[in-house]
């Protein structure tokens, strides 16, 4: 009996060897999220949905923490040369998905893509080159002392250069990115990242596996398996995750927040977000749009009060501006000016008392109710005479059409790439130029050089009060011209099963560091 | 008093019909709750205390107010209000009106297209028959929804939404009544084969009269009764139907809320404390359609000739 029974413990002990060893990312997260990727290419498209991507499949040289300070990711330090330039030292032994090894040359293949994509050349534009010093040197050069150099470095997720470079069968460059799908780098990708794409159907589901070589073995991180279902309608949404379907989800709908709160089983998580939402006036296709005196009227028209206290139930920051508080660009003046009488008055004075008809277009999955939003703003110039005639999208649909600037009004969420209000006028209230990237999202076509130039001297001013200033005067002039119409800052809101601990790996840029997640 | 000089009225009082409404109270009841459903449906824009269709009234403020005798809720909006601040009372008598308008006109327009077809194939027989009935059999293999969803998405590419609003009540009656109307030309076939055999049919034949008055005036009033009571079951199929339509979001849009449209507004709210956006639309479309069912159930067993007197 005693042999026996040693026999079975021994067997038991042989058998729980090996499991010990691969319980380090063996647990297995069922996550829904409004959307799923529009593409695999990271390059192709600056918005949160990429990023999110970005953080999972990829590493930044380095990223910000909890508390805004930075992180070291695949930069293991740097040093400051001189007043241009940056020198840093990549981490030596970090493997890519398809084997190969991670030397400075990505980098540089990186940069130059970058700089090439549509969407990201503004934000390296201070930027002049990439340097290479040895295999894990470089230096990262900007043509004038640019203060936001490590906020845009966070940015810069290095990609495998040998993968994609050559040619696919059909003739096309491996790297070609292409906004309207279809590339190589679009169906296919090779990064460093804690997770490989293992399975995707476009809308239906995205499957992620732990990269088996991933380098940083002392992320905490125990997930191997993530399954990204998108779900669309915010109550079914919650209500996965209530009935146990899935262990996380975001965003949650302002409307669910005291459902969540309530229940024992799940965790909210919350905070002050620093996405603002808002409309373009486009003053290319709808000759009223360029009458100074209609845009105030519609910004007078729009009651931002009431549909943060309404549609979004409190759960966000009512705008006059784009800098949320505690950027340098805020300016504390600038209050929301809901006020029909003087709407009205506005139109009349215009010229446009009978009003006219407009288009306007907005997602229907990309922000919180974004939707709802529209319909209210529709409803709300309905009051100035303004006829709306409102087409709302899945995301996926929406951004081919906002960049072939489809509607005379669309909607546009943007939050400061660098935490940083330049960042807000570079890419939406510049004057649209392809060539630089310079008001890429700006879809309302509102250019004002001189505003322009004022953004361009705070971006290279080092005296922090100075630049404050510039940045505020800049704020309050787009306020006076009522450039675009601001609505709110959204907050956010992410809500997962008690044993998932996703508070840790949260932050209010909203790209959730899933490698670094842990399941009990 | 002789035959001639009763009147309508009085031989209508002395029919069957109206001895066996009389004594149904089930009947009665259904009668006259969708009779006050109609009225309010028809007379929606004298009854309703704002235009749920003109944006211009609607106040974001108020949105989600609950129904009277709820804490929070205003005396202004007796049934409470949506998401976007409309007045659940008004919406609803006006959503009532556009699904009634749906149910008659897809009805019309399935009768008309299905007595056609069906007495055409019944009576002239053989190759028109079987061509007309295997157009049936593919029209009944599309499902209402595909065809809704591909017609739905054609007129709005070509006519924009604005102007999609405006015609999407037509399109929804033209979908459902022609994605419908095999149930009709069934019905009406299988009666006129059944006619056709009878003495009074070849008496008219003899007669010399032509085929189409035959069929029009000779064999149609015959098989009158059985296209009632399909007709009343369809109007609440074609009710449903709009709503699933709309509930998906291929029907009437948001601007102008039928029933199932506002059902499906109310959705997201359902679970979170605003059950009253969708539960009362709700109510009001069973309510609809439970008492057409129900005259449907009861005309069936009036018009049925063996149980006829019995």
């Amino acid at each position: 009996m005693k042999k026996l029974l040693t026999a079975f413990v021994g067997s038991m002990a042989l058998s729980a060897a090996p499991m010990a060893m691969s319980a380090e990312a063996t647990k297995e997260l069922k996550m829904a999220y409004d959307a799923d990727p529009v593409t695999l290419d990271i390059h192709e498209q600056l918005s949160g949905g990429m990023l999110q991507l970005s953080h999972m499949t990829f590493d930044p040289l380095l990223r910000w923490t909890k508390d805004l300070g930075f992180e070291a990711r695949l930069a293991e330090s740097w040093e400051r040369v001189d007043e241009t330039t940056m020198r840093f030292k990549l981490r030596e032994g970090v493997k890519f998905h398809s084997g190969n090894e991670l030397t400075a040359e990505d980098v540089k293949f990186t940069f130059e893509r970058l700089k090439s994509s549509p969407d990201y050349k503004a934000i390296f534009r201070p930027f002049t080159e990439v340097r290479i010093v040895d295999d894990h040197t470089f230096e990262l050069v900007t043509e004038k002392p640019y203060p936001l150099l490590l906020n845009a470095a966070t940015y810069i997720f290095p990609m495998d250069s040998e993968f994609y470079s050559g040619e696919t069968e059909d003739g096309k460059a491996k790297d070609l990115i292409d906004k309207k799908g279809g590339s190589f780098a679009s169906r296919n990708m090779s990064g460093t990242g804690p997770f490989v794409v293992a399975d995707r159907q476009q809308g239906v589901r995205v499957e992620f596996e732990r990269f088996d070589d991933y380098w940083d073995t002392e992320s905490p991180g125990n997930v191997g398996k993530i399954v990204l279902t998108p779900i669309k309608e915010n109550n079914t949404r919650v209500s996965a995750l209530l009935s146990g379907g899935v262990d996380y989800i975001a965003p949650v709908p302002p409307t669910d927040l005291d459902r969540i709160r309530n229940d024992k089983n799940v965790d909210l998580v919350t905070m002050t977000g620093t996405r603002i939402i808002m409309f373009q006036l486009n003053q290319e296709r709808v000759e009223a749009f360029k009458n100074p005196k209609v845009r105030e009227a519609i910004a007078y028209a729009v009651n931002q009060e009431g549909i943060a206290a309404k549609i979004m139930k409190g759960f966000a920051t009512p705008a006059a501006q784009m800098s949320p508080e505690g950027y340098q660009g805020h300016n504390p003046n600038l209050k929301p000016r809901y006020d029909i009488a003087k709407a009205q008055e506005l139109m009349k004075e215009a010229g446009y008392e009978d009003g006219f008809t407009i288009t306007m277009m907005a997602p229907n999955n990309r922000y919180v109710n974004d939707d709802k939003i529209a319909q209210a703003v529709a409803a709300m110039l309905s009051r100035i005479n303004i006829k709306v005639d409102l087409k709302t999208l899945p995301k996926a649909q929406y951004w081919p059409e906002f960049d072939d600037r489809a509607a005379d009004m669309m909607m546009i969420g943007w939050h400061a790439d660098t935490e940083d209000s330049a960042n807000f006028y570079e890419f939406l209230t510049f004057c649209p130029d392809s060539e630089t990237g310079a008001g890429q999202y700006n879809a309302g076509n509102y250019c004002n050089p001189e505003l322009d130039k004022l953004v361009e001297m705070a971006n290279v001013e080092t005296d922090l009060d100075k630049r404050a200033e510039m940045l505020q005067t800049v704020e309050q002039r787009l306020y006076e011209d009522a450039a675009f119409i601001p609505l709110h800052w959204q907050d956010l809101a992410w809500a997962a099963k008690k044993n998932v601990k996703i508070e840790p790996v949260l932050n209010v840029m909203n790209f959730p560091y899933l490698g670094d997640l842990v399941i009990e | 008093m002789t035959t001639a000089t009763l009147s309508r009225w009085d031989r209508f009082r002395d029919s069957f019909f109206w001895y066996s409404f009389k004594r149904d109270k089930v009947a009665i009841a259904s009668f006259l709750v969708l009779m006050l459903m109609v009225f309010a449906a028809v007379f929606a824009p004298l009854l309703a205390p704002t235009d749920p269709y003109d944006l211009t009234q609607i106040d974001i403020m108020n949105s989600e107010l609950p129904p009277v005798g709820l804490s929070g809720s205003d005396a202004a909006f007796p049934l409470g209000t949506d998401a976007q601040g409309r007045d659940l009372l008004s919406t609803i008598l006006y959503g009532t009106r556009v699904s009634l308008m749906i149910g008659f006109g897809a009805v019309v327009l399935q009768a008309a297209l299905g007595i056609l077809f069906g007495l055409l194939a019944g009576y002239l027989g053989g190759r028109v028959d079987a061509i007309l009935m295997r157009i049936a059999d593919v029209q009944l293999s599309f499902s209402t929804l595909m065809v809704a969803i591909i017609v739905g998405a054609v007129v709005k590419a070509t006519f924009g939404s604005l102007m999609f609003g405006e015609i999407a009540i037509y399109m929804l009656i033209f979908i459902i009544g022609v994605s419908e109307w095999p149930q009709i030309a069934r019905t009406v076939r299988a009666s006129v084969l059944a006619e056709k055999k009878k003495e009074y049919v070849d008496a008219a034949k003899v007669m010399g009269f032509g085929t189409p008055r035959i069929m029009f005036r000779h064999i149609l009033p015959n098989t009158l009764s059985p296209i009632f009571v399909i007709a009343t079951v369809q109007i609440a199929n074609a009710i449903i139907s709009e709503a699933a339509l709309s509930f998906l979001g291929l029907g009437m849009p948001e601007t102008q809320p039928s029933l199932g449209s506002l059902i499906k507004s109310g959705f997201d709210y359902i679970q979170s404390g605003s059950w009253w956006i969708t539960l009362i639309p709700g109510l009001v479309l069973v309510v609809l359609v439970l008492v057409i069912n129900l005259l449907g159930d009861w005309l069936r067993d009036v018009m049925n000739p063996r149980l006829y007197k019995g």
